[in-house]
């Protein structure tokens, strides 16, 4: 999905777009996702990937049991920070708005809004005819009191509180009628007021379950909570007076289901196995070697959703001798072979990444394709050029000095993230460098608090080219340090003006002219991109995704 | 008899609290800070991590942390998890049926299956019958749990369709876990089972039955088998605990509910009270079933009873 | 838990039973048979890993990527993984470690639980008191839960799998070497050597130790399976270590995930470490019936 907001771009101030970006922090899960079964497609709602014949008609009832490869940690949208909890969230709440494919925003609980000359104000026109599940009218009251709750620090709101600056307050102008201010312009607004976690929640709930409305959460959305076994299962049911879904879903009524159950299984043959068997009628995120068995697989089908924002990429830490100097990280960029990476772990199902965004953002560069080829002799060369000599046992030495490379990567080994760093392994012997792969749970203090790696992979779920400032942005003094410890003027400049540029023509040229730059100072490796994966029953008909890759379940028919 | 149960008692209690000491101490030197793992750490200052530390009571001396917890266990509270602030105990005691239904019916199933091959293998001593049940009981304790698992899943789930893959709702969900589970401690049973029949084969009593002109048969199950009953009753005693350990692996490969799940989600997220009281919490219950185990002895066996 | 079946054998004399000698040598047959393959597994098994070059075709890191997930054939007798290894010379080369977890930490584990259990066993009373009660408090935490804890507490590496799979096993050889002490203290040679007046450590060294050793053997053989698959298990829940050449257990555990698409990945380092876990337990098992007078007459 390409995210050239419809609405002018607004100038924005640096600080607050950093923080911004951090929305889903690197480490997330991929959710996002463009919403298309073949790369490239532009259509809202996957087709699945096999050529099954749906010319069924939508029949209502029946039960949806849909296995999640791992537990929502909330079901509040303020206080989550997983996209695992969102696929869930979607299901119980609504936003003001909705974002098509393409970027466009749409209404949804809100019919109209404009924005002030300053751009720093919202004001929202609201339905009528909305009440939450627990008969709470929706209202401007509602409104004001959801976005005033997420940055009540007593919330301790996670991603939401990132999202949703800079906002600062509301005014309720009449019954349903709400103005939005916000402490600066911000371009990413209202793309962000259509996240799921910016729902709007009940206030009477809300209020009166305090820390627990997590475990009674209550929304305005087409499915009302049931019960949640812990590391067991979510049931959602139909909300039968649902009158109000946007415009991307097909049925604007109460949907078809009954029920959704969603089972936790984190084991992914269980999983897996649990759908081929007929337990489950879907499971998500299906490892690449089970994609190509069940594309064969007669009772099955396969959903298929890129994600949007920054692929998955490796970061070169600029602090670290001898990465500082750009021919050592050039062999990097040279020995390196990602195409039998990418080929050989994901057999053809994730794409290649080639730019330090993915495909379908906006301003994305698609030249960069096919640009770096692997050369182990020009790569060779650079290292020797460096001064560092090939030592007795086959690693290169300068000064007494081996030449390493300190590979961190998390654990567990999602999506195959430490296969990776023993193939890298293996790749850059030759070039005579003696990689170490350190795999650790504790990421959080390895690389962030103590900047301890030279090569570290992550990828983040965005919609906003601006997602670059965070990651390659010079910081502020006394900040963490971004991830590949770079400090570029020329980029800061393209960064900077990227953020404030109003013409989407220029705007889109200089964040070409950003990915090309970071490629050429090979700041990065970029690995793959990754796709969101559901593997489910051919009675399963009618799944879609939205503009980020998180499934919607409104049209969604048990065909028999 | 009271006398010697009194004494086992307070020596469990002592016990216990030694587990306490043991348990808070290893928890208390994981790595990696636990206020990093709360807050972002891409964006959190220094002030909101050492405010953060500061509620945690993570600065404060050990035995003054050990004193604390000490005196909240007391009162039943085993403190809040850090991950999502609910109560520790509720939880556990809330997920405890779970594991403990998946417990029972491994034990159950670890014993018949133990005690049959026992018997069989000690009848047949040194002919085909011996070998392949002592072979089939030691495949039990030989391989990984999670990959026989996986394996029966994809038989008897995937293939045959006989039972569900994974899920806590109902018997049936309960066997293939209770299945790998039970064929590991089967593996123990029959070693201890065949061991103890063939030392009561040559028991004076027996050899004196067999004089008698009793037929070895009978003499076999009547007597033998008896008195091996309380081997393979120990065995329980000390096999409960591994079996619980060992729900920590099943319960993630089937996806079902229980505290061993929560302790390996606990571990991950370093959500130290958690981890701490899931522990504790199972010692608590080996002491009980040991206790239990010893006593029922008492039952079983009259030479216990007088001697104890 | 074996520790307690060791510990419940009791050492008695043997008496004679002529026929029943001749009847089970006519027996012996099939179970000699098992006994030589498991003897013939354990070597080879040993011998890989002292010598993996020798023994594995290819080098253990080559990744032919063109060659990924081929099945058993000819040219690669366990076929290729999912990086285009030879998963034959995986194996091979992968013994090491495996071996070395087993091994290491069954010293450690029975180094240490021994010299607790030998000195609360022969010094006795309040030593006795304190040091049992010391091990009843680790009993009571399951072995699989105390490396658990121990593993995540000091971060994945191979050595720290080691040491938590050790501490885990320490209870064992404790009680079962005390046991073995207190009942050889008891025995007349020893009170005859005392009586002569040999001093208390001297026959410590001499009489009491040597004799309560085999069947702490015994244990170490049978232990060193358990330790390799508490490893096995510790690397399913993401504990274990990763290194350029995995053990079994993370073979296995890293190659669960294709068992549906390429059986052979996993299979293989599975059914070497069954194999060798089995074996080993057989060949302990024969040793204690040997060891065990009333047992094994023959």
């Amino acid at each position: 999905m390409s995210t050239a907001y419809s609405k002018p771009a607004v100038w924005m101030k640096m600080t607050s777009l950093a923080l911004a970006v951090t929305l889903v922090l690197v480490g997330c899960s991929g959710g996002a996702g463009k919403s298309s079964a073949t790369n490239g497609g532009s259509a809202a709602g996957a087709a699945p990937s096999t050529a099954a014949e749906q010319s069924s008609t939508p029949v209502a009832g029946g039960e949806l049991s849909y296995a999640l490869a791992t537990s929502p940690d909330q079901l509040d949208p303020h206080r989550s920070g997983l996209a695992v909890a969102v696929r869930v969230i979607r299901t119980l709440y609504d936003t003001l708005v909705v974002q098509l494919p393409g970027g466009e925003i749409k209404p949804w609980l809100a019919t109209e809004w404009s924005i002030s000359e300053d751009g720093k104000s919202y004001t929202f026109k609201l339905r009528q005819d909305v009440k939450f599940q627990d008969g709470t009218p929706f209202n401007a009251e509602a409104v004001k009191y959801s976005f005033d709750r997420i940055i009540d620090p007593e919330t301790k709101a996670a991603n939401a509180l990132a999202l949703v600056r800079p906002y600062e307050s509301s005014e309720v102008i009449d019954e349903y009628t709400v103005k939005l201010n916000l402490s600066e312009p911000s371009q990413a607004f209202l793309g962000n007021v259509s996240q799921a976690l910016l729902s709007i929640v009940s206030p009477t709930a809300a209020k009166k379950d305090g820390d627990q409305f997590t475990k009674h959460p209550i929304g305005t959305g087409p499915f009302k909570f049931v019960k949640w076994d812990e590391n067991s299962e979510i049931v959602v049911e139909k909300n039968p007076d649902y009158n109000w879904a946007p415009e991307t879903v097909s049925q604007q009524g109460a949907p078809n289901l009954d029920k959704i159950i969603f089972k936790i299984v984190p084991e992914e043959a269980t999983r897996i196995g649990s759908v081929q068997s007929g337990q489950v009628l879907a499971a998500e995120t299906v490892p690449p070697q089970n994609i190509l068995s069940l594309k064969n697989d007669a009772n099955s089908q396969l959903y298929q959703a890129n994600t949007v924002g920054l692929p998955y990429t490796l970061f070169i830490n600029h602090s670290k001798a001898p990465w500082n100097e750009l021919k050592a990280r050039q062999a990097l960029q040279l020995g390196i072979n990602v195409e039998a990476i990418v080929k050989t772990l994901y057999l053809g199902t994730y794409e290649q990444a080639w730019s330090p965004l993915s495909p379908g953002i906006f301003g994305y560069d698609a030249s960069l394709e096919g640009g770096v080829k692997p050369d182990i002799e020009k790569a060779k060369q650079l290292l020797d050029e460096l001064g560092w000599k090939a030592g007795a046992d086959g690693i290169r030495e300068k000064d007494g000095k081996k030449l390493t490379l300190h590979y961190v990567d998390g654990s567990p080994n999602r999506e195959k993230r430490n296969d990776i760093a023993a193939i890298v392994q293996q790749q850059l012997k030759p070039l005579g460098i003696q990689v170490d792969v350190e795999i650790t749970k504790d990421v959080a203090t390895v690389v962030y608090a103590n900047n301890n790696y030279d090569l570290y992979g992550n990828s983040q779920v965005n919609s906003d080219p601006n997602a670059l400032y965070s990651i390659y942005h010079t910081t502020a003094p006394g900040a963490r340090q971004n991830l590949p410890n770079l400090s570029d003027p020329e980029l800061d400049k393209l960064l900077e003006d990227g953020a404030t540029q109003q013409d989407q023509t220029k705007r889109e040229a200089i964040y070409k002219e950003a990915q090309q730059l970071i490629i050429k100072k090979a700041v990065i490796i970029p690995i793959y991109v990754f796709p969101y994966t559901v593997a489910a029953s051919k009675k399963v008909q009618g799944l879609a995704f939205d503009s980020l890759g998180y499934p919607i379940f409104n049209d969604v028919y048990i065909a028999e | 008899m009271l006398k010697a149960v009194s004494v086992r008692l307070y020596t469990s209690l002592l016990v216990l609290v030694g587990t306490m000491v043991l348990v808070f101490c290893i928890v208390n030197v994981l790595p990696g800070d636990p206020a990093l793992l709360i807050l972002d750490p891409s964006s959190a200052t220094p002030e909101m991590i050492a405010n953060l530390r500061e509620q945690l009571g993570l600065n404060q001396p050990f035995y003054e942390r050990f004193g604390e917890y000490f005196l909240h266990v007391l009162q039943g509270d085993f403190g809040k998890s850090i991950v999502n602030s609910e109560p520790v105990l509720p939880k556990i005691v809330e997920h405890f049926p779970a594991t403990l239904a998946l417990t029972a019916l491994s034990s159950l199933i670890a014993v018949v299956i133990g005690v049959t091959l026992g018997v069989l293998s000690a009848i047949h001593r040194n002919r085909w019958i011996d070998i392949v049940a002592r072979m089939v009981g030691l495949f039990g304790i030989s391989m990984p749990t999670f990959w026989s698992g996986i394996l029966l899943i994809l038989i008897f789930s995937v293939q045959l369709g006989w039972f569900p893959a994974m899920g806590s709702d109902g018997f049936s969900t309960l066997v293939l876990p209770a299945i790998t589970l039970g064929f590991v401690g089967s593996g123990f049973i029959v070693r201890m089972v065949r061991n103890s029949m063939l030392e009561v084969i040559n028991e004076p009593f027996i050899v004196t039955l067999r004089a008698k002109g009793l037929p070895g048969r009978f003499i076999m199950y009547k007597h033998a088998l008896r008195n091996a009953l309380i081997p393979a009753l120990t065995m329980v005693g000390v096999i409960i605990g591994d079996l619980m350990a060992g729900t920590v692996v099943i319960e993630t490969v089937f996806s079902r509910q229980g505290i061993g799940r929560i302790i390996a989600d606990a571990i991950m997220a370093k959500d130290l009270p958690v981890v701490q009281g899931v522990i504790f919490f199972s010692a608590i219950v080996y002491i009980v079933v040991n206790l239990l185990v010893d006593i029922s002895y008492t039952l079983i066996d009259p030479r216990v009873r007088r001697t104890g | 838990m074996k520790q307690a079946v060791i510990g419940k054998q009791v050492w008695q004399g043997s008496r004679a039973e002529g026929a029943a000698k001749i009847r089970k040598l006519k027996r012996l047959a099939p179970a000699d048979l098992l006994l030589y393959a498991a003897a013939v597994i354990v070597l080879f098994i040993i011998s890989c890993a002292l010598f993996p070059s020798l023994i594995a075709p290819y080098s253990p890191t080559l990744m032919n990527t063109d060659q990924i997930m081929q099945p058993p054939s000819l040219q690669h007798v366990f076929g290729t993984d999912y990086f285009g290894r030879d998963v034959f010379s995986v194996v091979v080369h992968g013994s090491r470690d495996s071996l070395l977890i087993g091994f290491v930490s069954v010293l450690v584990g029975c180094v240490t639980g021994g010299a607790i259990g030998a000195v609360a066993g022969y010094i006795g009373g309040v030593v006795d008191a304190v040091f049992m009660r010391l091990i009843d408090v680790l009993m009571t935490i399951p072995g699989v839960l105390l490396a658990l804890a121990i593993a995540a507490a000091l971060g994945p590496s191979l050595m720290n799998v080691v040491l938590a799979v050790a501490a885990a096993s320490i209870p064992g050889y404790a009680r079962v070497m005390r046991g073995q002490i207190m009942s050889i203290k008891g025995r007349p040679f020893i009170t005859a050597s005392r009586s002569i007046g040999t001093s208390s450590l001297s026959i410590f060294v001499r009489h009491v130790l040597p004799n309560s050793l085999s069947p702490m053997f015994v244990m170490a053989a049978i232990g060193i399976g358990t330790a390799i698959l508490t490893g096995a298990g510790l690397n399913f829940l993401g504990l274990g270590t990763i290194k350029e050449i995995p053990d079994w257990g993370a073979l296995l555990s890293q190659g669960r995930g294709y068992l549906t698409v390429a059986w052979w990945i996993c299979t293989f380092p599975g059914l070497a470490i069954t194999l060798f876990v089995l074996s080993i337990n057989i060949l302990g098992d024969k040793v204690r019936d040997q060891l065990d007078p009333k047992q094994s007459r023959a």
